[in-house]
């Protein structure tokens, strides 16, 4: 086995609400393997959401250690892990990912204005992902002139805009009907073998279970099982 | 994007956009009337001819009595020119000329008619402005500069004849060489003859009503006037180009004053800025929470709301300037207050003209200054105005912030 694109050492997670600690995840120990699509398997409040921010530099682990290619993401400064998110992340989320007053086009570039990539490359870079997604006849559409579906592709394809290491997407099909789930796992599927990226995908959709390579169970903050 | 996002919530940014608006506006608005009233007062420090001090009689005519030989015409009482002596060895004092003024005739119009000495008239004064022939010389005797309103109103031109006289003494012919303007209507509605000629219309040999005095130094001037008073026993002066210094420093404290309405107006603006970008924030919360994660640093956030902010303020700015600038205009006609105070240094700087137009009207000046420090302000605000709402979205945890739908 290849070096593993995510490795965690006894990670715990406990938040404070008041008086009140909510143990989000109790000691996850995992080697997860590059350029695979993996899904992160567990009911609502059982903690994936938790360990994929924690995985992508939103979140600090309260316990443990946790190396991201390499990167010991503990050791990062704010700033240091702003430009992590930037260059080695790709986020999707459940809804309302996109920026209302930007055009699907524009909402891609977003990342690479941050990343300071020239114009005419990012635009050149953008209308690409927008083939890759195969939404470039929606280019100029604002996302409340999408559907739901394809609001999700559009972040797919920002997700991928700086090449990251990983694209992590967090109920990524939560808000859409079976058809439009299959078809964007499809894309996920094609990005994942075309590109070679590694997708850690938090979910309990069975159809998204289906298509991931490597299944981690998650319970109570726990590992409870892997499937590969 | 900042564009955009202030086109969002359109009627919210019209309404905060307002806000700085009516501030900016007031303030140009004030600050050009202020400045146009300033403009009028140098054009009258010009028009009096920058005779520092006047010297006029004090004392009061005895009961019943004829003050000038039974000589029915409206005149001031008189001063002997043999003071002149006295006046000019008193230290600080630069040149002295002495003024004969009175109500006359011309063609049958009354006019006032000022008897002056060309020679050191020109020395105390910064002289006639002449627009047509010359100025009087010390030998003219017969001839006669008219203002220009005069001269309209009598229909007559350069080397025509008019006849000068009071009501009770025999008209002369006098020979028209010279056309004066002041800008102002009624100081051309006036005529000047040599001293000598005055002297001998009115009967007044030796006297005159008025000793107009030059100082030396233009800062000494009420330190010589006192002098003066103190010396000659009898006498009144006035000081009219320190009652204009005094004018202007009248005007700063208005300035002041209404600069500080104008900013009080931008304070109460820059508090809805406040509000409306605090609200834009928390409204926007998921959305810093997306940018966060895709990468964008807190000073990248911090950036993207202080330029909407400040794109609120300068649309303000702007739209102030343009509102202020029309104001500017239109207050004057509801202040008749401000008209007053124009008015009042009018009446107060000029002797001799009891009659101040009602119709004067002064003009409002938009300096290049002003709408650029207006504009400025404007900016500034928004700017201001943008920092806490703007430090509140970039210290947003992105997991909190992602959290909030």
């Amino acid at each position: 086995m290849s070096k593993p694109i995510v490795e965690t050492e006894n990670l715990v997670k406990v938040y404070k609400h008041g008086k009140i600690e909510v143990h989000a995840l109790r000691g996850i120990t995992v080697k997860m393997p590059n350029g695979k699509i993996i899904g992160l398997v567990g009911p609502s409040g059982s903690g994936k959401t938790t360990l994929l921010n924690i995985i992508g530099g939103l979140d600090m682990p309260t316990k443990g250690k946790i190396y991201v290619d390499g990167i010991d993401l503990t050791k990062l400064s704010e700033k240091r892990l702003a430009e992590y998110r930037l260059n080695k992340i790709g986020f999707v989320f459940q809804f309302l990912n996109l920026i209302p007053v930007l055009t699907a086009l524009e909402n891609i570039e977003v990342p690479m204005i941050l990343a300071k990539i020239p114009k005419e490359e990012r635009r050149k870079r953008a209308i690409e992902l927008l083939k890759m997604v195969g939404l470039e006849d929606r280019m100029n559409h604002k996302p409340d002139e999408m559907s739901g579906g394809e609001q999700q592709r559009v972040a797919i394809a920002r997700a991928l805009a700086n090449n990251p290491s990983i694209v992590l997407a967090d109920e990524p099909t939560g808000n859409v009907d079976t058809d439009t789930t299959i078809k964007i796992m499809e894309i996920i599927v094609k990005l994942n073998r075309s590109l070679g990226k590694t997708f850690i995908i938090a979910t309990h959709d069975p159809i998204v279970k289906e298509r991931c390579e490597k299944i981690y169970n998650i319970r109570d903050g726990k590992l409870v099982g892997e499937e590969a | 994007m900042a564009i955009r996002n202030v086109g969002r919530r359109k009627l919210r940014t019209t309404l905060t956009v307002l806000g700085i608006v009516v501030g900016v506006g007031m303030m140009l608005a004030l600050l050009s009337i202020v400045s146009g009233m300033d403009v009028r007062v140098t054009q009258m420090v010009r028009a009096l001819g920058g005779a520092d001090i006047t010297i006029y009689n004090a004392t009061i005519p005895a009961r019943g009595s004829q003050p000038f030989g039974g000589f029915g015409f409206t005149i001031q009482r008189t001063i002997n020119l043999n003071i002149i002596q006295q006046i000019i060895q008193i230290p600080g004092v630069y040149a002295v000329s002495p003024q004969l003024s009175f109500m006359g005739y011309i063609e049958n119009t009354r006019v006032t008619i000022h008897g002056i000495d060309p020679q050191t008239y020109n020395e105390v004064t910064s002289g006639l402005n002449i627009i047509n022939g010359r100025m009087l010389s010390t030998e003219d005797s017969g001839k006669i500069v008219l203002g220009k309103t005069l001269m309209e109103a009598l229909n007559i031109t350069i080397s025509g004849k008019v006849k000068v006289g009071t009501s009770t003494t025999d008209q002369q012919e006098f020979e028209v060489i010279g056309e004066f303007e002041t800008g102002i209507m009624f100081q051309e509605y006036a005529a000047y003859i040599t001293l000598k000629d005055a002297q001998k219309i009115t009967g007044l040999e030796n006297e005159a009503t008025q000793i107009l005095v030059k100082c030396e130094d233009p800062y000494m001037v009420n330190e010589v006037a006192n002098t003066i008073t103190s010396y000659i026993p009898g006498i009144r002066v006035t000081t009219p180009t320190a009652m204009v210094t005094q004018a202007t420093q009248l005007l700063n404290t208005l300035t002041m004053f209404f600069a500080t309405i104008g900013l009080i107006a931008l304070v109460a603006g820059s508090f809805g800025v406040v509000n409306t970008m605090l609200m834009s924030v928390s409204e926007r919360t998921r959305e810093i929470g997306i940018l966060k994660a895709i990468g964008a640093k807190s000073s990248d956030i911090l950036k993207m709301f202080l330029a909407e902010a400040i794109i609120i303020g300068s649309l303000g700015g702007v739209i102030g300037v343009a509102v202020g600038g029309v104001l500017a205009y239109i207050l004057p006609t509801f202040m008749p207050g401000i008209m007053g105070t124009a008015s009042i240094l009018g009446r107060t700087t000029i002797r001799g003209v009891r009659q101040v137009g009602s119709t004067q009207v002064f003009t409002p000046t938009l300096t290049p200054t002003n709408i650029t420090i207006c504009i400025g302000l404007g900016v500034l605000v928004g700017l201001i105005a943008g920092l806490y709402p703007a430090w509140r979205a970039s210290r947003m945890k992105p997991v909190e912030a992602l959290r909030h739908v």
